[in-house]
């Protein structure tokens, strides 16, 4: 559990980076929290051969209020978010979710640019910003752009990030007052959720149902017809291919899906 | 015993927990020896595969590389070792430290690259090219009885290792006579020890003599094997124990990269060090319990059970555990599995079998098998035929006054099961237990109540022992120069506070204060031989009755050399918080450190020269012994949608005869309960059908955290058989009985669905399984 050797770079500036990243290509890889990327590189399941250490960059870290938006920057860190009283206020499901990663330390390293780039389909926070129609602003040579939650993931631990992008901010509709649910089935205390279910607004988002993040659609759709909760989240798991791992197979995880999609849903509407 | 400290019986500070709780303790990593190199092994990545061809030049070529070796060199100057516990008739191919010719499961280290540092070592590990024809596995018990699959080791000709069957009392007279047969097979899945510190040692050749920094719980056996392994006098190879972060029996055994490390050091004359990773831990340290007893049970209407049969199959994985085989105790499920229980007749055929996956080791109670399908079978007995399972033990506990014996012609001296089964009971209101479980299910919840008993042989009436358990145990007490107390025992503490223990009883027995005795352990050049050192919860009788003597001894020496300063005899003397007086003369005094200097430096001429000598060692065979015996009883609540289980309590009634310090018996209780709630709920070292390995990392093998352990209660009886040292050892009894109290309570919730446990392992969608859910895989 020794990683493979790589050299080290601190950038100085989102655009630093960026230069960084054009030079080295494939090769590097940023380094922010550091959560996930330094256990797969003490695996040798990554080896990066350049490391370009973003976690010290000025104002890409914080959470503001922008227009209908809350904006977060993405080296904000998850313990950070929990504690948001922006986020708590006009974003509960996303300060909620935060909290419940693995536990305080991860919590105080670990980042939320990092958590969605990374795009591990069991994570927190990935689900509960496609729950909360969230976005990226991705960072390019060419300038910036923005990407919809719905958009970005698209496959196991891949996104439409570009290898010379950098996730620079996080987007969500502020939603004073609407109900929410987040639920999150775990073996232990700190690990990640066999199945977790957030809902905001109408939007069901499950997580580790499949290679990404994704909606349950089917009853999105049966709640917008007016279906009751129990008969909406019967319909939760339609469409989804959960895989089989040590902990659950995927017949089990549907099951959770129903199941955690209607306390989550039940949640949201009391 | 005399004196004013009463050290015994009170939960004293743990002397070793300054040292730990400070980060000031010397683990293995911690012995940095100048000009040490650092060892990484390439590790096979299939089950079962010949070695065509190893390609070394890449990683040699790696500056920092000094050596690397493969299966060869071992084969060529090395010694196999082989098992010194365990019948004759268990078939083994003598253990090499590196795989030859073939590997045999997932983590067989094939080649170690020697280097500068540990990161060097990896990189050129990461270049070692080797060249596999895979072959066909073996993966569990069911491959392994197919003839039709490969054979493991060619030289033993079959995957079958071990085998035999025992019986005492009428067996067939019970089943003739039964009102009832009740049949039900109980398997227990993979589980791993995984102590906080993992495997590990710095090996140094110097001088012509080996030293072996190590985390061993026999230090003593791994020298022996050490020497036998690189053809040394015994002599020329010291052991040194570091501080050890727990072993859980995963210690006892001699590894094989300890062979190799220490083989490296010897070949290179330099220092060299080899320290495991967690995924490495994982993977290749071995594993334990995996097996499968088949049981049959002759019963009687009312519960009474006139005679059992049990077909065991126990899972070695691939190479043979030395000094302990991994179905090495197929002959104490034989002895043990009656339990506190008078049944009429008792016949076992047993089986070891060899699989592609890693050694079976020991694990606390390695033959819970034994306990964990008798008290699943009670509970089964109970339901088949309507009665209450406390009802059932009730009618079957053999009776209480010593005058029982088992099969085997064990007496079931100091067992207080049915004590503890009621103390249990009463402690916990059963009555009103069921009444509210009858008010839970009303509601519509899922709430159960279990509890088991266990005897455990700690140490067990004197011929258990002779079944193959070593017997006595020695230690050593000496008066040192200075008037200070120090005890050298054959212990090899990892946790459980033997500096401490010892010091208690050595001090009551002497009149010293605790604080004026040192207990050392753990280096072979200083220590009485012992095989197992640390394990089989020998500890609280044999080491303690071994120091009791030698303090005993020593306390009549250092009264006959005081006896000759005060000119009074040795009879009329006394020791009072360390100062030596004649009865009812306080005023007279002499201290300690005065009859040392004497006897060490003095020019007395009235002192014998061989009283001169304030050393003695002395040894104790566990007198009568007797069992350690104990209860557990938990509520638990299961979610029935998501299969989530959930303690409501956890009481634990225990009896392991007078305790020493409380507060050292409580934990050793909770450590085991806990390992118990992670061994049904939450682990499982996972091999797949094809016995590729599924749990390396802590993502997969989930040991419970603080989170998932209920409050446990304890409760203690002091039993104390009519002996003179009347502690017994409670280091196994709570892991042992604990998965089997855990396992009755979830089939209790789930009765009302017809769920039977016939697989230990329980995670939550293996719950909805049961209660019928989500489909039976």
């Amino acid at each position: 559990m020794i990683p493979a050797q790589f050299d080290y770079v601190r950038a100085t500036s989102a655009e630093h980076a960026l230069q960084l990243l054009g030079e080295h290509g494939d090769d590097a890889k940023l380094l922010a929290g550091g959560h996930s990327l330094l256990p797969m590189m003490k695996l040798r399941l990554a080896m990066p051969s350049v490391l370009i250490d973003i976690a010290g960059l000025p104002d890409l870290s914080g959470v503001r209020r922008d227009g209908d938006d809350v904006v977060i920057g993405a080296l904000t860190k998850h313990g950070e978010l929990a504690a948001s009283e922006i986020l708590e206020r006009e974003a509960p499901l996303v300060a909620h979710a935060a909290g419940l990663v693995g536990d305080p330390q991860i919590r105080h390293r670990g980042t939320i640019g990092g958590s969605l780039a990374h795009a591990d389909p069991a994570a927190d926070l990935p689900s509960a910003l496609l729950a909360s129609d969230g976005w990226l602003e991705l960072q390019g040579p060419e300038g910036t752009r923005r990407v919809a939650v719905d958009d970005f993931f698209t496959g196991y631990f891949e996104t439409v990030l570009q290898p010379d992008e950098l996730v620079v901010a996080i987007g969500t509709p502020r939603r004073m007052g609407a109900g929410w649910g987040y639920e999150k089935f775990t073996r232990r205390a700190n690990d990640w959720g066999i199945v977790t279910v957030a809902t905001v607004g109408g939007r069901v988002a499950l997580g580790n149902m499949g290679p990404t993040s994704l909606r349950a659609r089917a009853t999105e759709q049966a709640l917008a017809r007016g279906a009751s909760i129990p008969d909406a989240a019967e319909l939760a798991a339609e469409g989804t291919e959960p895989v089989t791992d040590l902990h659950a197979d995927g017949e089990y995880r549907s099951h959770l899906a129903r199941v955690l999609t209607r306390r989550a849903l039940t949640r949201a509407a009391g | 015993m005399e004196g004013t400290t009463r050290s015994v019986g009170t939960s004293a500070l743990r002397v070793e927990d300054t040292r730990i709780l400070s980060g000031t303790g010397r683990y293995a990593d911690d012995v940095k020896l100048f000009g040490g190199l650092h060892v990484a092994f390439v590790r096979s990545p299939m089950p079962h595969a010949r070695i065509l061809s190893i390609d070394t030049s890449a990683a040699l070529d790696v500056d920092g590389v000094v050596a690397v070796y493969t299966g060869s060199d071992f084969a060529e100057r090395t010694h196999g070792i082989s098992p010194k516990l365990g019948p004759p008739s268990y078939r083994h191919e003598p253990i090499l430290a590196l795989a030859v010719d073939k590997v045999r499961h997932v983590g067989d280290p094939v080649a170690m690259v020697i280097a500068t540092s540990r990161y060097i070592a990896e990189d050129g590990a990461e270049l070692v090219d080797v060249d596999y024809e895979q072959l066909k596995a073996v993966a569990n018990i069911d491959q392994a009885l197919d003839p039709a699959r490969p054979v493991i080791f060619e030289s033993i000709g079959s995957n079958q290792l071990f085998e035999m069957t025992h019986t005492a009392g009428d067996v067939d007279a019970g089943f003739a006579a039964a009102d009832v047969i009740v049949r039900e097979t109980f398997s227990q899945h993979r589980v791993a020890q995984v102590p906080m510190e993992g495997r590990g040692g710095t090996a140094e050749f110097a001088a012509g003599n080996l030293t072996y920094h190590a985390t061993s719980q026999s230090p003593h056996t791994l020298r022996a094997y050490v020497a036998e392994s690189l053809g040394l006098d015994l002599e020329a190879v010291r052991v040194v124990n570091t501080d050890i972060g727990g072993a859980f029996g995963l210690k006892i055994n001699t590894h094989r990269e300890d062979l190799a490390v220490c083989a490296a050091a010897y070949w290179l004359s330099r220092p060299v060090k080899w320290i495991e990773d967690r995924n490495e831990h994982l993977l290749s340290s071995g594993q334990a319990r995996e097996a499968r007893m088949e049981l049959e049970a002759a019963v009687r209407q009312d519960g009474t059970i006139l005679a059992l049969r049990g077909d065991l199959v126990i899972d070695q994985g691939a190479y043979v555990g030395a000094p302990s085989p991994g179905g090495g105790h197929a002959g104490l499920v034989a002895n043990l599995m009656p339990g506190p229980y008078a049944i009429g007749g008792f016949e076992l055929h047993a089986r070891v079998i060899a699989s592609n996956k890693c050694t079976f080791n020991a694990y606390r109670a390695p033959w819970a098998i034994e306990t964990w399908s008798r008290e699943r079978m009670l509970d089964v007995i109970a339901r088949e035929l309507d009665l209450d399972p406390a009802d059932v033990r009730r009618r079957n506990f053999a009776p209480n006054d010593g005058s029982a014996e088992m099969f085997s012609g064990l007496t079931l001296l100091g067992n207080s099961c049915a004590e503890s089964l009621e103390r249990a009971l009463e402690e916990s209101d059963y009555k009103a237990l069921r009444e509210s479980q009858a008010a839970a299910r009303a509601e519509g919840r899922c709430v159960g109540i279990g509890f088991a008993t266990y005897i455990e042989a700690a140490p067990g009436p004197k011929n258990t022992r002779a079944g193959g358990r070593p017997m006595h145990e020695a230690a050593i007490a000496r008066l040192e120069a200075d008037g200070q107390l120090s005890i050298f025992t054959s212990q090899a503490p990892h946790g459980q506070g033997h500096e401490t223990t010892l010091a208690q009883v050595a001090a009551d027995e002497f009149g010293v204060p605790m604080e004026s005795v040192r207990v050392h352990h753990g280096d072979t050049a200083n220590t009485p031989w012992a095989l197992v050192g640390t394990g089989g919860s020998r500890a609280a009788t044999m080491a303690t009755g071994a120091v009791l003597h030698s303090s005993r001894q020593l306390k009549a020496k250092v009264l006959e050399v005081a006896a000759e300063i005060l000119e009074a005899s040795p009879a009329d003397l006394r020791i009072t918080s360390g100062v030596i007086h004649p009865v009812g003369v306080p005023s007279v005094q002499l201290s300690l450190a005065d009859v040392a200097a004497q006897a060490y430096l003095g020019t007395d001429e009235e002192i014998d020269e061989s009283e001169n000598v304030l050393e003695v060692e002395a040894a104790y065979d566990g007198g009568l012994g007797g069992w350690a015996s104990g209860t557990h009883l938990c509520a638990v609540e299961i979610d029935l949608q998501t299969g989530r289980v959930d303690f409501d309590s956890y009481l634990v009634v225990e009896d392991c005869g007078r305790m020493i310090n409380p507060a050292i018996v409580e934990g050793q209780v909770r450590g085991g309960v806990a390992q118990g709630v992670g061994e049904v709920l939450y682990e499982w070292s996972a091999y797949d059908d094809e016995a590729n390995y599924l749990a390396a990392s802590f993502m997969d093998y989930l040991l419970p955290t603080a989170s998932e352990i209920p409050p446990i209660q304890i409760v203690h009886l002091e039993n104390e058989p009519n002996e003179e040292v009347f502690f017994r050892g409670v280091g196994e009894g709570g892991l042992l009985v604990a998965p089997a109290a855990i396992t009755n309570a979830i089939e209790d919730a789930l009765a009302p669905y017809g769920a039977r446990i016939r697989h230990q392992y329980l995670p939550p969608a293996a719950v909805l399984e049961l209660a019928g859910v989500i489909p039976q895989d």
